[in-house]
């Protein structure tokens, strides 16, 4: 039997007045040991909710989670240890170098000192970021820093990786290289990881199991094959806008029909 | 042995504030406290020497303790603002979330983040203690009395760049989660500023040292600022000066003063550690969004005034996004401000040529703040009109419209007001220099915008942003007082005429930097 590394039991964030907000609803969910699992949703759906509740950086209004055996109200700090998380606009330290921001990351999360150079050289040559280890990361691109966040989540070595939106920001070529990664990430070396996109493709391509998310409801759940079936749809993207609800029939043209005449 | 974790962040700290000078990191402190020793042994002493009789005659006077206590208030409110207006500036709260994810208590981070920044205060501290300890050293005071004071300066500085610390990571809570927060953020940090500049402007010339020579006056002074810490220190420091090498004396004020300093910093490091919990948090704290209302009178008439087709759409938008930035607003509020405050303090003119000298210096500034900043949001937003027909053109033209249509009213107003307050003002006066300033202020707009478009601030932190600024009002200013100086002193034309001859040449200049600022905006890639 698949050990559980992430279950949610009635996992919720509301928001507002009588919290009239719900940010997620009631969230049951199990991800088992290795996979990789992806968390979708149309934006504002809950997805990047879930996974803060999930890596204790935002407390539920009720409902309980564990990850790794740890709960994640009164065991804060061993679930931020065995978790790693690329967040989707996280902040970097713009005025400090590739090196020195890997360094700071190693060094929060207790690696020890003597693993952590090397670790982030093999990180830094991984992205192809070795030559530039020196540079102040503000004048790193928006792939290139993105490379970096991931390697900051990878630093500690996790057994359990989030990923939000991790290919949003890369060029196809990076973006295959974080894809094979994350593939090895999970049959190599045995990951649980978790991904959040709406990127319909990469979460297809990666994920063994997703979940579909929609006003912070869990309102689909299973491998793409058996959601596509359960939808009666042909592609993951029919079945999805299936799910969320799709765009209204509209004469898409009518704007340009003015009265006195087009412009 | 893991390393502890504000030790980690502190070293970060640490890291980024010198990433400017990494190059000589390494020997950096050693760098600092070489200088430092030379300044507190040698360079202190020599200043100190070349006034010490000025010096010694008032820490022995009725107003020391009175004026002790309120330069060391005004350092302590410095003290306690500068992060809070550093962190308001570049509120961010991404770098929150990195800490939130990692096994890390929030404690630690604010320890850390105190602690990295503390080496940079230390180099302040040592310059001000060094000052004190020289001045007060040839009255004779012992060891015991100079360690006294030193400590004194210590927690007094470490009290109050720790209560800044605390209170800016709050700020940074409350006001980084959304694009509103944040440009109030922004404003704040500048107009927060205000009050310290009045109370260094009633110092500068508005006789508060002879007010503080009224016993009556000096009394209540005291009571006031004996509330606060920054003064426990400060009573004492006089005491000393005036029982110098005699601490037995004065045994029991120092018991109670640097008792109570001590014990004060320890309540704020607690509360600071019982407060860290808030301090560092990305729960949305709002979900109202910023709604639009229907143009009203306001909007129509500026529409109607840029012709009312198309332009006067574009330029009621270059107006809405200007108004709609609190941090805007904040610098038109920062500028009148600072007018004000010069006219209250500094201001007792005979005439109306008196009352406008400050005008030289205060409205290139004032057209730059207002039409200084062209690219809010980095190269990209200049593009919208470098893509559109005739659009950098007309992106000029609003931009001056608008920047004539803010400075112009405020400037008339301020003018008349200043001169309507000087006694004999005939009306005809008030015309003609109302008229000239308003031709001045105008001819400032287009200088300033030339200014900023030669030089673009594309950067989206605020600090860079405001050094753009001032660089670009500094530029306006000394070309404004430049003339003002050569026509007044070396031509020795009379104020009427320098002010037509100023108007003559910003024109002048204004034309021709808008024209290369339009060119460069044109061929900018």
């Amino acid at each position: 039997m698949m050990k559980v590394v992430i279950r949610t039991d009635k996992l919720s964030k509301y928001y507002g007045k009588g919290g009239e907000i719900k940010a997620v609803d009631g969230l049951d969910l199990e991800v088992y040991e290795g996979e990789t699992f992806g968390l979708l949703g149309p934006n504002g759906a809950g997805k990047t909710t879930t996974v803060r509740l999930l890596n204790c950086i935002i407390k539920p209004t009720s409902g309980k989670a564990t990850l790794n055996g740890y709960d994640i109200l009164k065991e804060e700090t061993e679930v931020k240890r065995v978790t790693g998380l690329l967040a989707e606009s996280p902040g970097l330290y713009e005025k400090l170098s590739a090196y020195e921001f890997l360094e700071f990351m190693g060094a929060l999360y207790d690696v020890p000192s003597d693993i952590l150079p090397e670790r982030i050289d093999d990180l830094l040559k991984l992205f192809g970021l070795y030559d530039r280890r020196d540079y102040l990361l503000e004048g790193y691109s928006r792939g290139m820093k993105q490379k970096i966040l991931i390697a900051a989540a990878l630093i500690h070595d996790p057994p359990i990786l989030f990923f939000d939106e991790p290919t949003s920001m890369l060029d196809p070529r990076a973006a295959v290289m974080v894809k094979d990664l994350i593939k090895g990430l999970a049959d190599r070396a045995g990951k649980t990881i978790f991904i959040c996109s709406h990127i319909l493709p990469v979460v297809e391509e990666l994920c063994d199991r997703i979940g579909i998310i929609n006003q912070g409801r869990l309102i689909a759940l299973g491998t793409v094959d058996e959601i596509i079936a359960q939808t009666g749809t042909k592609t993951l993207e029919e079945a999805f806008i299936t799910i969320t609800g799709g765009v209204e029939e509209k004469e898409l043209l009518a704007w340009r029909k003015q009265k006195g005449g087009s412009a | 042995m893991a390393v502890p974790k504000w030790l980690v962040v502190a070293r970060n700290e640490y890291r980024i504030h010198t990433s400017s000078i990494r190059r000589i990191r390494p020997y950096f402190p050693f760098l600092v406290i070489g200088l430092l020793t030379v300044y507190v042994a040698f360079i202190a002493p020599a200043f100190v020497s070349l006034f010490i009789d000025d010096f010694l005659a008032f820490i022995l006077s009725q107003v020391a303790v009175a004026m002790v206590q309120i330069i060391l208030f005004m350092i302590f409110i410095y003290f306690i603002m500068f992060p809070i207006t550093q962190t308001l500036q570049g509120v961010q709260a991404g770098q929150v979330e990195i800490f939130l994810a990692a096994p890390i208590k929030p404690r630690d981070v604010l320890l850390g983040e105190f602690l990295g920044v503390i080496p940079f205060y230390a180099i302040v501290v040592t310059v001000i203690a060094g000052l004190f300890t020289a001045i007060l050293n040839p009255l004779g005071l012992d060891m015991l009395q100079i360690a006294v004071i030193i400590i004194i300066f210590v927690l007094m500085f470490l009290s109050a760049i720790w209560i800044g610390t605390v209170i800016a990571a709050l700020v940074r809570t409350k006001f980084a989660k959304t694009a509103r927060g944040r440009d109030i953020g922004r404003a704040l940090s500048l107009v927060l500023g205000l009050p310290l500049i009045a109370l260094m402007y009633a110092i500068m010339g508005g006789g508060l040292l002879e007010a503080l020579a009224d016993p009556g006056t000096s009394g209540m002074v005291k009571t006031i600022l004996g509330l606060l810490p920054s003064s426990w220190g400060a009573e004492l420091i006089v005491s000393f000066a005036s029982n110098p090498g005699n601490i037995g004396a004065v045994g029991f004020e120092t018991l109670t003063r640097f008792g109570g300093l001590v014990a004060f910093f320890v309540l704020v490091l607690w509360l600071g550690a019982k407060a860290a919990n808030r301090a560092y948090s990305i729960e949305p704290t709002t979900f109202t969004a910023s709604r639009a209302k229907p143009d009203g009178a306001f909007y129509k008439t500026v529409k109607y005034l840029g012709g009312g087709g198309s332009f006067g759409t574009l330029l009621v938008s270059v107006f809405k996004d200007y108004g709609r930035r609190l941090e805007n607003l904040s610098r038109i509020v920062y500028i009148v401000g600072l007018i004000a405050m010069a006219n209250i303090f500094f201001g007792s003119p005979e005439n109306p040529e008196d009352a406008l000298v400050m005008a030289q210096f205060l409205f290139p500034f004032f057209a730059v703040f207002v039409v200084g900043q062209v690219a809010v949001r980095g190269k990209e937003s200049l593009f919208i009109y470098k893509k559109t027909p005739s659009g950098v053109g007309r992106f000029v033209k609003a931009r001056l419209l608008q920047g004539w249509l803010i400075v112009v009213p405020i400037a008339a107003s301020i003018t008349v007001i200043s001169i309507i307050l000087v006694p004999q003002t005939t009306f005809v006066s008030l015309l003609t220099y109302t008229g000239l300033i308003v031709l001045f202020v105008a001819a400032n707009v287009p200088l300033a915008l030339g200014l900023s478009l030669l030089n673009p601030e594309f950067s989206e932190n605020a600090r860079a942003q405001m050094f753009g600024l001032i660089l670009n009002a500094n530029i306006a200013m000394f070309a404004s007082f430049g003339i003002f100086i050569g026509s007044m002193i070396v031509l020795d034309l009379g104020f009427l005429n320098t002010l037509l001859l100023q108007n003559v040449l910003i024109w002048l200049l204004g034309t021709v930097f808008l024209y290369l600022g339009k060119r460069k905006l044109s061929r900018i890639e």
